[in-house]
């Protein structure tokens, strides 16, 4: 594969979110509205409660809803709103490599996201003070990793998303609550203080926002180091490359699929 | 690179069957043609008839279900990726783009899907908005821009690349008369000036008279003619009848009538009388499908000959025009 095609690929990719995005000033405050709200519910539920001391949790599940709401409404319905726009055919009759527009989509996705996640982040902590026992390198690794998974499954939900068309919608709204509760975005899913029972917990494991929240959980509240969270960050490396890996393959097997049967255009308009 | 032998595009027996709940339909039924280095070549025919079927397999869209065809020597089935180097395409339905940024960063967004550099990209957008009068409208948002703007784009998208060849599906459907013009205008200079072969599908035949040095006309799935537009319109030998009749009436009995190829109506329900344009071999031919219009017990209201277009050439291969044929119900 030539890399700099490749890389023009990706950063245009890239760049056309964050115009879109900040194109709309609207879009950007709508997007911070829900995760600032959530997490201010949150919050305050747990200082009503008396756990104050774990009011961070709630900002830190703001942080992080917030990309995975990116995830869900910009990674995996993208290539079923272009097909219908018909952006998806101009991809394929192209030889732009696959792998850079997925992978420019998840830069400019994530950059995109930058802003809501700082706004909860500084709204968070001006008003509930949370306490703060960090292992930096580790929270940052596990930040990294989290995304990189995260995003990697959103790449994957793209191409599921392809093949179910105009139920996509629907899919992220079954999709949207249901994970962050599993993921635990809010309080502990899974461990010795999860509410869930055992199958539960080994299920929302294999969502990579329960791994990452759990290992940031550890690194940002409670000083764990990398030797701590090991185990959390392999499983986000490996899911990473896993989710990339079937999400390249699916697509694959949808264009030879939608040339063969002749499904690749269908659109609205 | 350059093309084997001059010819850019080749067809062989190609042939596209879909699989439907009910049965099968066959889209493309054994289509064979060659299209020159340089040349504007057109694919005619009524909705239905095949056309988008074509573009779609030679853009590497659709596999075929039989046959073959090379685009620059590459097969479209088998090296999908080496004939997406030298493409490109663009539909008059598409007008795709994205929404909220201007017309100037899509088109340099597509560029990239073709690892263009920074410097050509910006000189390659600059030369195109000019050719297709887009310079004023390139910092606006691709939703602001109106349908003919944003084909305009659609087009220059499609040539971003300097692309060996460029598959047209409808480029100006639905556009009007001037922004169509200057469309077709440019699509004749950049095969001329550039050399690039254009393949156009469409069902507008001033749109290939005005283009394209050749044409197939396309009918169910097969090609019926093909050959310059002149040559086509030529080879029916006489001038079409047209005449006025009143009261309106269905015409079939022209069939009947000896050197009549096919015909054409239209019915005029306000002034209750009807067109009709009967395609004939010969004078003689024209002489005797008026008389038979009187013996029915119409009446002629006015009646003229008319030079044969690409629409005569199609009534007398399958006896019934564009609108009648799509109303019988195509492929």
């Amino acid at each position: 594969m030539e890399t700099r095609p490749w890389f023009r690929t990706m950063r245009a990719r890239a760049l056309v979110r964050l115009w879109s995005i900040f194109g709309e000033p609207l879009w950007v405050v709508v997007n911070m509205g829900f995760p600032v709200l959530s997490s201010l519910a949150f919050s305050l539920l747990y200082l009503s409660i008396g756990a104050g001391s774990y009011v961070g949790f709630a900002v830190l599940g703001g942080v992080m809803v917030s990309f995975w709401g990116n995830v869900l409404w910009s990674m995996a319905s993208q290539f079923n709103w272009d097909k219908q726009e018909g952006l998806f055919e101009i991809y394929l009759t192209s030889p732009a490599p696959i792998s850079a527009i997925l992978i420019g989509m998840s830069a400019g996705g994530i950059l995109a996201t930058v802003p809501s996640a700082v706004i909860v982040t500084v709204i968070g902590w001006a008003l509930f003070h949370p306490v703060v026992s960090a292992s930096w390198g580790a929270v940052a690794l596990t930040f990294g990793l989290t995304l990189a998974s995260l995003y990697a499954l959103g790449m994957t939900l793209s191409s599921l998303y392809l093949v179910y068309g105009r139920e996509a919608e629907s899919m992220n709204n079954v999709l949207q609550e249901p994970v962050s509760m599993l993921s635990g975005v809010y309080f502990p899913s899974i461990g010795q203080f999860s509410p869930f029972p055992f199958a539960l917990q080994v299920a929302a494991s294999l969502i990579p926002l329960t791994i990452g929240m759990d290992a940031l959980r550890k690194s940002l509240f409670f000083a764990e180091g990398v030797g701590a969270v090991w185990l959390d960050l392999v499983l986000l490396a490996v899911m990473a490359v896993v989710f990339l890996g079937i999400s390249e393959f699916s697509l694959r097997a949808l264009e030879r699929k939608g040339r063969r049967d002749g499904t690749i255009a269908v659109r609205i308009r | 690179m350059s093309s084997a032998n001059g010819v850019s595009v080749v067809a062989e027996g190609l042939r596209r069957e879909f699989t439907t709940k009910q049965e099968p339909v066959v889209a493309l039924d054994g289509v064979s043609f060659q299209v020159k280095e340089g040349e504007v070549f057109g694919v005619l025919g009524p909705n239905g008839a095949g056309k988008t079927t074509t573009i779609r397999i030679l853009s590497t869209l659709l596999l075929p279900t039989g046959g073959s065809a090379k685009v620059m020597g590459f097969d479209v089935s088998t090296e999908p990726e080496k004939v997406r180097r030298v493409i490109n395409m663009a539909s008059g339905a598409e007008k795709a783009g994205y929404d909220f940024i201007s017309a100037k960063r899509n088109l340099w967004f597509f560029s990239q899907l073709y690892g263009l550099p920074p410097d050509v990209a910006e000189a390659r957008i600059s030369e195109l908005s000019e050719l297709l009068g887009l310079t004023k409208y390139l910092d606006r948002k691709f939703y602001a821009l109106s349908t003919g703007y944003r084909q305009r784009a659609t087009i220059a998208r499609a040539f971003i690349n300097e692309p060996k060849v460029v598959f047209l599906d409808e480029p100006t459907i639905g556009l009007d008369v001037m922004t169509a013009r200057s469309i077709r205008e440019f699509l004749r200079s950049e095969a001329r000036r550039n050399g690039r072969t254009i393949m156009l599908a469409t069902h507008n035949m001033a749109e290939v008279d005005a283009i394209c040095d050749r044409v197939a006309i396309i009918d169910r799935g097969k090609i019926i003619a093909s050959g310059t537009p002149d040559s086509l319109k030529r080879s029916l030998g006489a001038p079409a009848l047209v005449m006025e009749v009143s009261p309106p009436k269905s015409f079939d009995f022209l069939t009947g009538v000896p050197g009549v190829k096919g015909f054409t109506s239209a019915t005029d329900d306000e002034r209750e009388l009807s067109t009709v344009q009967v395609v004939v071999e010969s004078d003689a031919a024209a002489s005797a499908a008026a008389r038979r219009v009187e013996t029915e017990g119409l009446k002629v209201i006015a009646s003229w000959r008319k030079e044969a277009s690409l629409e005569e050439v199609f009534v007398a291969l399958v006896g019934r025009g564009f609108k009648e044929r799509e109303e019988q119900g195509g492929d």
